[in-house]
């Protein structure tokens, strides 16, 4: 197949060279220019690029400029003062430390929580059942849901006197906590409610993983001796590799910009205590107090830290012809 | 080492709209210890399903499969002491050959790390693939990806190997080593083989008998050459052998002094012998192997010669295979034509008239109505008929 | 072994095999059940709530519903009351962004896929990048362009009421922003395609768009399905360009999601029956579309 097109391409350059024959090198050089494959898509991905390009990497671009200056308050960046006063002032602000060492605890727990159960319910789902479609549309109707709403819903769930999470304790003798207060509670709670919604997406991630390992590596399994649990172990989930790791690349980067459950969960940039991470406080530090520069600066750390994650992930995909 | 036993076993399919599909309908075969057998039959014949029940991937809707007089119908898969090559090999890609290999030994003995190794090397070394133990499933060739599943199943050293057209993905000059190979290992290491696959050569030089199943049904159980020569019905008389037997439809009847078989375009009278066998259909079908027929150019001489036209000639280079129109003198028939296959050194010509002998030693007549082979070719003569092909 | 025994052994193993079986199905579904109340709990303790009077909120378990005294859909009324705008708003800058992403994603993803010339897994990556980028890293210098540098209103004050600008502003932020996720969408399907249909067509002597138009668009039509219903949950959904570039919940232009952050906000505590019945309007566009094409909707995610 790859050779015919090849050849149809060969004959299809042979053509082109044999009609700009007659002409000068220059023009034929021109020509071929605007005839070439490169232009004549320009115009499909073009546009595109450049509105995206302007709004992603433009902005990304203004948002480190503005890292470097001492903008603050109304009126407007001075652009001719500019330092890395932003990132030492970062590195002395204790609330920093603290939003990072938040960051990272919800970043590993939610990710590695989100894995887990995704795994569990795709197991379950992955195979002959009863209104399995049913269970998979319930299990990912959280995913479909606004954080705004679910914020909402959890924070009911959250109430001290009538939440259902102290009612559902309570039949064991435990509780009541204030599961939204208690700042050795806080991040836990957050990160629960967060798992209770994005669990459903790792499922369709390994449910579509599962489905497209043969039934002859399930059978080969069961021949060879495994029992359910070892075959699970040791043939499937290990092939199942590159949904964990796209999967985890998606979570890690929820992690990082988390920020829209945290704002409607309390009720503004200020988390309570034990909850803060990186993007509440870049968000509070800007759109609050306004101290734009500093925010920015956060900002950008935070593309950092994304870029960490996505550029191994990139390449990796590049590397294997997947991109 | 173990006999195996198929008692009437049965597979139900049911269908999510409710309707039952008979994959499997009581085939009963005993597999002797040591034993080569292999399945065949037309895609969907239940031959793969056969195998599956063997193997525990498949529940036994009725009947019983025992190995070594123990009835194994309810025992799952993974305790039944048996090794099987699927089609697709399912190697396991992440791990590498030597992990594959182990890995079935781990699962199903208390076997020592040390003691796997060597057995692992051993096998590796019987199947001249010591050098890719290290290596993953994806960096190798089709043919020794083919080589690892077998060595998978042979390291395990199960009392059955079960194996489901394990050759079909291997290019034809490949798939003839392979076979060849394949039964050396099977010589050697003597252990009950079900084989599954719908390729009759691999059928014909590969079992010591063979089953051929058709729409769910054992048609025979046989040795390969049993079931060329004495096909038990119009099924395996058709689907053993290629070019196939040609069956011509025929009327019986019986005149004053002989028998006739009545064509639609030529008579063949047969003697009292074979008359009685046949009495019970009115319609037998005639069949002939087609490097039966013999090819003439002299006139018809003998009562079962018929006059015919060469419509096509195949040159295969050892042999040609020549197709057969009998002339009808009434225009508003369709004309009969039939194959035989003769030397390849003869030369003929499309067109040409020529004398087809059908001898009446080799016929096979199959009754009308149930397919039921009445009377099967003389073996005896087979031999002397042989050199003149 | 005689017979005898043998078929006592076959008996008894057969009964522990039909236990076994039974028991891990049963097993099955209850995890499966289990999950389902894990799952719906906060929605229906939500739905429950909402139209709870704050008697019976009181006083009934936060999953029971409210008897028929304790039952008011007043929570509803000053709820829908409220969003109705929110609403509205949302309609009007999720709609064209979804079509406006889905459009300019299927071409991107056509001109990096099926026309071919060096350097376009380089552009691909570009767009890929995009999707991943955290929004706090763009989110002052796109606040700051529209207030400051693009303002629309201003400049289109003419043509347009402040209210529409904002909107105008909403629908090209997040075209921008989708168009990354909707190109991958695409390509993952035009990488499927066949190179020989597009070289059959080029030899036929169909030029670039042509060849966009009569085969690559409509063959593209069940993606586009996809792109919609992913893009228009994730447009709708979405929550830090409403309450950055729309700035305050008492905007004429305020959407949904915006409105919702701060519902009742002025009363005393938390008014928990008017916030779930808040959160539910909120949800319903989402969860029509979502539970109508949930198929399509995890083919949006899985990619």
């Amino acid at each position: 197949m790859k050779r015919l097109v090849a050849i149809l391409r060969a004959i299809r350059n042979k053509r082109r060279i044999r009609t700009d024959g007659g002409t000068t090198d220059e023009r034929s050089t021109v020509k071929r220019w605007l005839d070439s494959d490169f232009l004549q898509s320009a115009p499909f991905w073009g546009p595109p690029l450049i509105l995206m390009g302007l709004f992603v990497y433009g902005a990304i671009g203004w948002n480190f400029l503005l890292s470097l200056t001492d903008y603050s308050g109304f009126g407007g960046p001075d652009y001719t003062n500019l330092g890395l006063q932003n990132y030492s002032r970062m590195v002395q602000d204790p609330a920093i430390w603290e939003a990072t060492w938040n960051t990272v605890v919800l970043l590993v727990v939610f990710t590695i929580a989100c894995l887990a159960l995704g795994l569990v319910l795709a197991i379950l789902l992955d195979r002959e059942i009863r209104f399995g479609r049913a269970f998979r549309t319930i299990y990912l109707l959280p995913f479909a849901l606004s954080f705004i709403v679910t914020a909402q819903f959890w924070r009911w769930m959250y109430n001290v006197n009538d939440g259902i999470v102290n009612q559902f304790i309570g039949l064991f003798g435990l509780g009541p906590y204030n599961w939204l207060g208690d700042p050795r509670l806080v991040l836990g709670s957050v990160i629960f409610a967060l798992v209770w919604q994005f669990s459903g997406y790792t499922m369709v991630i390994y449910l579509a993983a599962l489905r497209s390992i043969p039934t002859e590596q399930y059978e080969a399994a069961r021949v060879d001796g495994a029992g359910t649990f070892r075959m699970y172990w040791r043939v499937i989930v290990p092939q199942l590799r590159p949904a964990i790791v796209s999967a985890t690349v998606v979570l890690v980067l929820f992690a990082l910009k988390a920020f829209d459950f945290l704002y409607a969960v309390f009720d503004g940039y200020r988390p309570r205590q034990g909850a803060d991470i990186l993007a509440t406080k870049m968000m509070r530090e800007g759109f609050n107090n306004s101290e734009w520069a500093y925010s920015s600066a956060i900002g950008l750390t935070l593309f950092i830290l994304s870029l960490a994650v996505i550029a191994p992930y990139l390449y990796t995909q590049y590397k294997r012809g997947n991109l | 080492m173990a006999q195996t036993k198929l008692n009437d076993v049965t597979k139900v399919f049911t269908e999510d709209d409710g309707n039952e599909i008979v994959a499997v309908d009581e085939v009963s075969i005993d597999i002797d210890d040591g034993e080569f057998l292999v399945l065949v039959g037309p895609s969907g014949c239940g031959k793969s399903t056969t195998l599956r029940m063997v193997a525990g991937l498949e529940s036994i809707s009725s009947g019983e499969i025992s190995l070594d007089d123990r009835v194994i119908n309810d025992i799952p898969a993974k305790n039944r002491d048996i090794a099987m090559v699927f089609q697709s090999y399912a190697l396991y890609p992440h791990m590498t050959v030597r992990e594959n290999m182990s890995f079935g030994l781990e699962e199903s003995t208390d076997m020592p790390d040390d003691e796997i190794d060597e057995r692992v090397e051993e096998t590796a070394e019987m199947m001249g693939i010591e050098e890719l133990l290290d290596r993953k499933p994806g960096e190798l060739s089709g043919g020794q990806q083919q080589r690892v599943a077998l060595g998978r199943a042979i390291v395990r050293d199960p009392s059955v190997f079960l194996m489901d057209e394990p050759l079909s993905n291997l290019d034809a000059k490949l798939r003839a080593e392979m076979r060849t190979e394949l039964q050396r290992l099977q010589e050697e290491l003597d252990t009950t083989t079900v084989y599954v696959t719908h390729d009759q050569t691999e059928a014909m030089t590969m079992g010591d008998r063979v089953a051929i199943l058709n729409d769910g049904t054992l048609q025979q159980v046989g040795t390969p050459l049993d079931c060329y020569h004495r096909p038990a019905n119009l099924f395996v008389a058709g689907f053993v052998g290629e070019p196939s037997m040609n069956f011509i439809d025929t009327d019986l009847h019986s005149e004053a002094d002989e028998t006739i078989l009545q064509a639609d375009l030529f008579d063949y009278s047969i003697s009292d012998e074979i008359a009685t066998k046949v009495s019970d259909s009115s319609d037998p079908v005639l069949g002939i192997r087609p490097e039966d027929i013999g090819i003439s150019e002299d006139p018809p001489s003998d009562k079962h010669d018929v006059a015919a036209t060469i419509d096509v000639i195949e040159p295969m280079g050892d042999e040609n295979i020549v197709y057969l129109q009998f002339d009808s003198e009434d225009s508003s028939r369709e004309a009969e034509s039939i194959i035989a296959t003769i030397g390849g050194m003869r030369q003929f010509e499309s067109g040409q008239t020529v004398t087809a002998h059908i001898p009446e030693d080799a016929i096979h007549l199959f009754h009308g109505e149930t397919g039921e082979a009445l009377h099967n070719r003389r073996l005896e003569t087979a031999e002397s008929q042989a050199p003149q092909l | 072994m005689s017979e005898e025994t043998l078929s006592a052994g076959q008996s008894t193993d057969d009964e522990r095999v039909l236990d076994r079986i039974s028991l891990t199905q049963a097993g099955l579904y209850t995890s499966l059940v289990g999950l389902v109340l894990f799952y719906l709990v906060p929605v229906q303790s939500g739905f429950v709530t909402s139209i709870k009077t704050s008697d019976a909120l009181i006083n009934t378990q936060p999953f029971a519903p409210p008897g028929p005294n304790g039952a008011t859909l007043e929570s509803w009324e000053f709820a829908f009351n409220a969003l109705s705008q929110g609403l509205i708003n949302s309609l009007l800058f999720t709609v064209p962004a979804t079509v406006l992403c889905a459009v300019l994603g299927s071409m991107a993803a056509y001109g990096l896929t099926l026309v071919n010339w060096r350097g376009q897994v380089a552009v691909f990556v570009l767009f890929i990048a995009g999707i991943f980028i955290p929004y706090q890293a763009v989110i002052v210098p796109l606040t700051q362009f529209w207030s400051q540098y693009a303002m629309l209103d201003h400049r289109l004050g003419l043509i347009l009421s402040s209210h529409h600008a904002t909107i105008l502003e909403l629908i090209i932020t997040h075209t921008a922003y989708g168009i990354p996720i909707c190109t991958l969408l695409f390509r993952s399907q035009y990488k499927t395609m066949s190179w020989e249909m597009i070289e059959a067509a080029r030899l036929d002597g169909a030029s670039v768009w042509r060849i966009y138009r009569r085969i690559v668009l409509p063959l593209s039509i069940p993606m586009f399905a996809v792109v919609f219903i992913f893009q228009f949950t994730q447009i709708w959904n979405e929550f830090l360009f409403s309450l950055t570039i729309i700035g305050s919940v008492n905007d004429s232009a305020a959407s949904a999601t915006l409105i919702l952050s701060g519902l009742g906000e002025a009363l005393e505590g938390v008014d928990y029956p008017l916030r779930m019945a808040g959160a539910l309007i909120t949800a319903i566009p989402t969860l029509i579309v979502y539970l109508l094409f949930a198929d399509k909707f995890a083919e949006g995610v899985r990619v």
